[in-house]
């Protein structure tokens, strides 16, 4: 089962189901403690700045850039993916993937949320041309 | 006829590529999918969620768009298809639910 913890140096917080050995925030080795979920929600105090759209091509576009795939080329396809994964966090709470559909039952939901683990998925696994489902993500 | 339903979501770019190809096939063969868009009304995602039994084993073990269905029958095809593929699973579908 995931806990969170907190490097007593930083205050870096990790959830997972053991710490770090280094903390990659300040490079104390053996720094974390396991704490509450509810201390760990505390300490990651809200951010002054809102994420957006722009933030998260970025981000996902530095996430690809160390991988074995990219954003995909079609700009407009991206620039649709983006509005629904924003509408599906102002409207369901999380970056839902908008080509599949949440159960109700959380922990199955965490599957969908974007990026997703696609690389298992038949349409990337394997193939020559793979992607993810929705086509944000392509093989290189 | 049988009753066919498309599953799609507004901001599911395979299902903005299929949304034309469907409007062709309903003209073109006179008949009509329904179509739920699950991701902006609820009533059409739980709908959607009442069939995973059915569908999720069809498409990667996960609910996904766009996704054809035939109720009676219980035949599924998810994901962005040729046209012509789509009519094929179209008019099997509706033939089954002829006398």
């Amino acid at each position: 089962m995931k806990k969170s913890w907190r490097c007593f140096v930083c205050n870096d917080i990790h959830y997972g189901t053991k710490p770090p050995e280094v903390c990659p925030t300040c490079g104390v080795r053996h720094a974390y403690v396991e704490i509450s979920t509810e201390e760990a929600q505390k300490i990651r105090l809200p951010s002054s700045a809102p994420f957006t759209k722009d933030d998260f091509r970025r981000a996902i576009t530095d996430f690809a850039s160390r991988n074995a795939f990219r954003v995909n080329a079609d700009a407009e396809r991206v620039e649709t993916l983006l509005e629904g994964i924003f509408a599906n966090e102002a409207n369901h709470g999380l970056k839902y993937c908008p080509c599949r559909l949440s159960t109700k039952d959380f922990a199955e939901d965490l599957k969908i949320i974007c990026p997703c683990n696609f690389l298992i998925h038949e349409t990337y696994a394997g193939q020559e041309k793979g992607e993810c489902w929705c086509g944000l993500f392509v093989k290189r | 006829m049988a009753k066919l339903m498309m599953f799609h979501g507004r901001e599911c770019p395979h299902c903005r590529r299929m949304m034309p190809l469907v409007d062709r096939l309903e003209k073109e063969e006179g008949l009509i999918l329904e179509k739920f868009e699950v991701w902006h009304d609820e009533k059409n995602a739980d709908l959607m969620r009442s069939y995973r039994d059915i569908l999720a084993p069809r498409c990667g073990g996960q609910l996904r768009t766009p996704t054809f269905f035939n109720p009676e029958s219980g035949d599924v095809m998810c994901g962005e298809v040729e046209y012509e593929r789509l009519k094929a699973w179209v008019k099997k579908n509706a033939a089954e639910g002829r006398d």
